[in-house]
C-alpha cells in the first residue's frame, strides 16, 4: 500500500512538469508578444526600445530553454511572476480571490452530498414509482438547463420577485445562496443517477440475495447496499471538487463574485500571462491530486485493487 | 459516516439560516451606489488605463467644458497673449489637495512637466505636441507657452486627461507615466477604498473648494454581466447605470425599462457618431464604387427604428450638423438597394447565379466586419449589415472579438470593415481629427488607401493652429467633404448617452462629455 502510495506520489512530477511545459508553450505559441502586452496594459507607448527594455526586464531575451528553466525553478522557490497589469506578484492576485471561489466550492459541494445522496438513495429505494418517474424527469431537465440561464432564473425568482437574497456581489455568505444552488444543480443530477444505479445495481447483486435468504434485516440490507453504492459516488465526488473550483467562472460573472474565475477571465482579456498560467497550473495540481486522493481511498477501501496494482 | 451526516446536517442548517436572514431594512440614503461592467482600474489622470468617469470623480483641471463654453475651475481666470501663443492662469488659493497638500503654480508645473515626459503617449492630442514651456510666474500664477496659436488649447486642458492635477506626493520619481503611489486629487470626492473587480468606494471631499456633494458615498459596483445589472436595478440593489453606446444598457433594455414604475430613464442629446469605417487599403475594398455600393446599401432607417428603438437620429455625414465646424452641407447618400447593385455591375462585380454572390476576375466579393463582442448593440447593427450587404450580393462575414483582440487590429489595420464611434463633444470634431494622423487609430490605417491621405494629415495639422476662425471652417469643410466623398465612413446614427436611475435620486444629467458622470450634482430625496 505504502509502495503503491509513494509510486503514486512520484508520478505527480513528471505530470507537473509536463503541465508546466504546455502552459510555457501554449503562452510561446500564441501571436501577442508578451513585452508589447506588458506595455500596453500599462498604457505605456509601445515603441522598439520599450519593447527592448521589457524583454530585458521579463528575461524574453534569453533563449526559450533558459525562460523555461528560470521559470521553474522560481516556481519551486513559490515566486509565481509578476502580474503585468497590476505589477503585484500572481500569488497576491490568485489568493486575494481564492476564498469567494472556495466558499462557493464548499457550499455547492454541501449541496451536492446532501441532495444528491438523499435523492438517489430514495429513488433507489423507490424504484420505478411515481416518485422516482418525477425526479429522473426533473434530473433529465436540470442536467439540460445552461448554467447562465438557471443563474438568471434563480435571480429572477429569489433575488427580484421574491427579494429573499442579494442578486449579485459578495456581502456576506447569503449571498453565495443563488450561485451556490447554480452550480451544484447539475451536478446533484449526476450524482443521484450515480447513486441510484449503484444501489439499484448492489441490490441485484448475489450477495444480496444470500443476505436475504439469512433473514438479514431491512436496515441492515439497506446498510450494505448504501456502503457498497457508495464507492462510486466518492470518486466522482473527489474529481468534482477541481471541477467546481475551474467551473466557477460563469456564476462568478453573472453573480458578480470576485473569485478566481474572474481572475482568469480578465487575465485572459488583458493577456496577462503570468496569471494564466500560474491558474492553469493550480488547477492542473488540484486535479492531480484529487485524483491521487480517490486512488488512494479506492486501494484503501478494496484489498483486491491493492494486488492487482 | 456519522461523522459526516453531522457535518453535513450543520453546513446547510447554516445554510438555511443565513438564506432565510432577512434583507437590510431600508435606510434613509447617503449612499449610492453605481453599476458598471468595468472595473475603475488604475486612475492615474495621466495615463489611459482607468475609467474617466473615476478619474473625472477625483481629478480636476483648470477650466472646464460646459453648454456655455470654457468656465474657470482651479484656475479663477486666465489671459491669452495677443499672439495667442502663452497662456497665463490665476489659480484659486482656496484648493488643497484630499491629503492635505496645497494646489500652486509648483504642483500645475510639476503636473505638467511629468504629462510632458510621457508625449509619444498623449500624441493623439495635438495639445502635447504644441506645449514649448511651462514657467511659474508667481505662487499662484503658471503660465503655458506653446508653439503656435493653438486654437482647441482650453477645450483640451479641460479635457478627463491627461491634464488634470495629482498630488505630487503620489508621484514615482518626478514621474507619473510609470504609475503613481496614491489617487490624491482636488475633486469632490477621495477614493477611500478598491477592491478590484468587485467595487471602489468614494467619499465626500469635506474640505473640497467648491460646493460640497450632497451625496456622502459612492459605491462604484463591477457587475460583469448586462442583465444582472438590469434585474438588480430593478430590485433596486443599484441606484444607477449610465452609459453612452450599448456597452452598459442595450435600446431593447432602455424601452423596456422606460415603461417600469420601478425606475426612471433619461437620454441625453445626440452626442457621438455611431459609423462603419471602411478601410481604404484592403484588396477589395480600397475600390471607391464598392465603398459607394456599401453606401447605399446599409438601411440605416431600419437600424434605427428596429435596432435602437428610434432611441438615436440618422447620420447622413460622420459628424452631425450642431457638431462645431460640421455645418456642412454633403450630398445625402440614400438607402438604395438598386443603386447599389448598379455601381456593382457597373464596377464589374457580377453575381454568381450559384452562390448568389458576386465576382470579379474569379474573385468572390466577401468582407470582413469586425465589432467588439462585448457590446450587444454592435452585434445586432452587424447582423442586421449583413443581411443588407446580402441583398446586393456580398458576403459580410462578421466577427466578434473581446475588447483587447479588437484595439489590436484597430492598430495593424487588418480590417476591411470595423465599427467605430466618435467621442462626442468636446473632442469631436478637433481631437477626434487629430487622432486620424496617428499610427495606432482605426482611422489613420483605414485612411491609409488614400490618394491624399497626406494632404489629409497635413491640413489637420494645419486646422489646429488656424487662428482665423472663417479660415479654419473652410479648412474643415475640405476635409470632411474629401472623407464624405471618399466614402471612408459609413455613418449610421448620432448616438445618445442613457441613464436609468432610481427614482429617489435627482438631479441626474449628463456633462458635455460623454464619458464624465455628474455625480456631484446628485442626490437623494427621502423615500416615501
Amino acid at each position: 500500500m505504502s509502495n503503491f502510495i509513494l509510486k503514486r506520489i512520484l508520478l505527480i512530477i513528471p505530470l507537473l512538469l509536463g503541465v508546466t511545459i504546455v502552459c510555457f508553450i501554449l503562452v510561446n505559441i500564441n501571436q501577442s508578444d508578451p513585452a508589447e502586452v506588458t506595455l500596453r496594459v500599462n498604457n505605456i507607448t509601445v515603441t522598439k526600445e520599450a519593447i527592448e527594455e521589457t524583454r530585458k526586464d521579463l528575461g524574453l531575451d534569453k533563449p526559450l530553454i533558459n525562460q523555461y528553466l528560470s521559470w521553474i525553478s522560481n516556481l519551486i522557490k513559490g515566486n509565481f511572476g509578476i502580474s503585468y497589469e497590476s505589477k503585484k506578484p500572481v500569488l497576491n492576485e490568485l489568493s486575494e480571490a481564492f476564498p469567494i471561489t472556495l466558499y462557493l466550492s464548499i457550499f455547492s459541494l454541501f449541496l451536492i452530498v446532501f441532495f444528491g445522496f438523499i435523492i438517489g438513495v430514495l429513488c433507489a429505494l423507490f424504484e420505478n414509482t411515481l416518485f422516482d418517474k418525477i425526479v429522473r424527469g426533473i434530473i433529465f431537465t436540470t442536467t439540460a438547463i445552461p448554467n447562465f440561464w438557471l443563474a438568471l432564473l434563480l435571480i429572477y425568482t429569489f433575488a427580484y420577485y421574491y427579494n429573499i437574497f442579494p442578486s449579485n456581489g459578495f456581502e456576506g455568505l447569503n449571498s453565495l445562496v443563488l450561485p451556490s444552488i447554480t452550480l451544484a444543480i447539475t451536478y446533484i443530477s449526476t450524482f443521484v443517477r450515480i447513486i441510484r444505479n449503484s444501489i439499484i445495481q448492489t441490490k441485484n447483486s448475489l450477495f444480496m440475495t444470500y443476505a436475504k435468504a439469512r433473514g438479514v434485516s431491512k436496515y441492515t440490507l439497506l446498510k450494505h447496499q448504501i456502503r457498497n453504492a457508495i464507492a462510486p459516488f466518492i470518486v466522482a465526488l473527489n474529481m468534482s471538487i477541481p471541477r467546481l473550483l475551474a467551473g466557477t467562472v460563469i456564476i462568478e460573472n453573472i453573480f458578480a463574485l470576485p473569485g478566481l474565475g474572474r481572475v482568469c477571465v480578465h487575465a485572459i482579456f488583458v493577456r496577462d500571462y503570468p496569471i494564466i498560467q500560474s491558474y492553469v497550473l493550480f488547477m492542473a495540481l488540484l486535479f492531480i491530486i484529487f485524483n491521487l486522493i480517490a486512488d488512494i481511498w479506492i486501494i484503501k477501501r478494496d484489498p483486491r485493487l491493492r494486488h492487482f496494482n | 459516516m456519522k461523522l459526516l451526516l453531522k457535518t453535513i446536517f450543520i453546513c446547510i442548517t447554516t445554510l438555511l439560516f443565513v438564506a432565510c436572514q432577512s434583507q437590510k431594512e431600508n435606510k434613509i440614503k447617503n449612499e449610492l451606489i453605481y453599476a458598471s461592467t468595468k472595473d475603475i482600474r488604475d486612475i492615474n489622470p495621466h495615463l489611459y488605463g482607468g475609467e474617466m468617469a473615476a478619474q473625472n470623480m477625483v481629478f480636476e483641471s483648470l477650466v472646464i467644458n460646459t453648454k456655455n463654453g470654457i468656465k474657470p475651475n482651479l484656475a479663477k481666470s486666465w489671459k491669452i497673449s495677443n499672439n495667442g501663443k502663452t497662456y497665463t492662469f490665476k489659480l484659486r488659493e482656496d484648493v488643497k489637495f484630499s491629503d492635505g497638500l496645497i494646489f500652486d503654480a509648483n504642483v500645475v508645473k510639476s503636473n505638467f512637466d511629468a504629462i510632458l515626459k510621457n508625449r509619444v503617449r498623449h500624441a493623439w492630442l495635438e495639445l502635447i505636441n504644441e506645449i514649448i514651456s511651462t514657467k511659474v510666474i508667481d505662487k499662484f500664477t503658471f503660465e503655458l507657452n506653446l508653439k503656435n496659436a493653438y486654437y482647441p488649447t482650453l477645450t483640451e486642458l479641460a479635457m478627463t486627461r491627461p491634464f488634470r492635477f495629482i498630488s505630487t506626493k503620489c508621484f514615482k520619481n518626478n514621474q507619473t507615466k510609470n504609475g503613481v503611489k496614491c489617487y490624491v486629487g482636488t475633486g469632490p470626492w477621495i477614493l477611500k477604498e478598491h477592491k478590484k473587480n468587485d467595487y471602489a468606494l468614494f467619499v465626500r471631499n469635506n474640505n473640497y473648494w467648491n460646493n460640497k456633494t450632497k451625496i456622502e458615498k459612492i459605491k462604484w459596483r463591477v457587475i460583469p454581466n448586462h442583465q444582472s445589472i438590469l434585474l438588480s436595478l430593478q430590485k433596486g440593489e443599484i441606484d444607477l447605470i449610465f452609459g453612452a453606446d450599448g456597452d452598459m444598457i442595450n435600446s431593447d433594455a432602455f424601452s423596456m425599462l422606460e415603461k417600469s414604475n420601478k425606475v426612471k430613464t433619461k437620454l441625453s442629446n445626440p452626442i457621438a457618431s455611431r459609423a462603419i469605417l471602411i478601410n481604404t487599403k484592403r484588396e477589395i475594398t480600397k475600390d471607391l464604387e464598392v465603398r459607394k455600393a456599401l453606401e447605399h446599401a446599409v438601411n440605416k432607417q431600419a437600424i434605427i427604428k428596429g435596432i435602437l428603438n428610434n432611441k438615436e437620429t440618422i447620420a447622413n455625414t460622420l459628424f452631425s450638423k450642431t457638431t462645431p465646424y460640421c455645418n456642412i452641407d454633403l450630398p445625402i447618400k440614400n438607402f438604395n438597394v438598386n443603386l447599389a447593385k448598379k455601381i456593382l455591375d457597373k464596377d464589374g462585380w457580377i453575381i454568381n447565379k450559384d452562390t448568389n454572390i458576386r465576382e470579379k476576375d474569379g474573385k468572390q466579393l466577401i468582407l470582413k466586419l469586425y465589432y467588439n463582442a462585448n457590446n450587444a448593440q454592435e452585434k445586432t447593427i452587424s447582423e442586421y449589415i449583413q443581411s443588407n450587404l446580402k441583398d446586393i450580393g456580398i458576403d459580410l462575414k462578421i466577427i466578434g472579438e473581446e475588447k483587447q483582440s479588437f484595439l489590436d487590429r484597430q492598430q495593424n489595420g487588418n480590417f476591411d470593415l470595423q465599427y467605430s464611434l466618435s467621442w462626442g463633444v468636446p473632442y469631436d470634431p478637433q481631437s477626434y481629427i487629430s487622432s486620424w494622423r496617428a499610427l495606432s487609430h482605426g482611422d489613420y490605417q483605414a485612411q491609409l488607401g488614400l490618394n491624399k491621405k497626406e494632404w489629409l494629415d497635413k491640413t489637420i495639422s494645419d486646422i489646429l493652429i488656424e487662428t482665423n476662425k472663417e479660415k479654419r471652417a473652410n479648412l474643415y469643410k475640405e476635409i470632411f467633404s474629401y472623407i464624405h466623398k471618399e466614402d471612408v465612413y459609413i455613418p449610421i446614427s448620432y448616438s445618445r448617452t442613457k441613464v436609468v436611475y432610481n427614482p429617489i435620486l435627482k438631479d441626474v444629467g449628463f456633462n458635455l462629455s460623454q464619458y464624465e458622470i455628474p455625480f456631484e450634482k446628485m442626490y437623494f430625496e427621502k423615500s416615501k
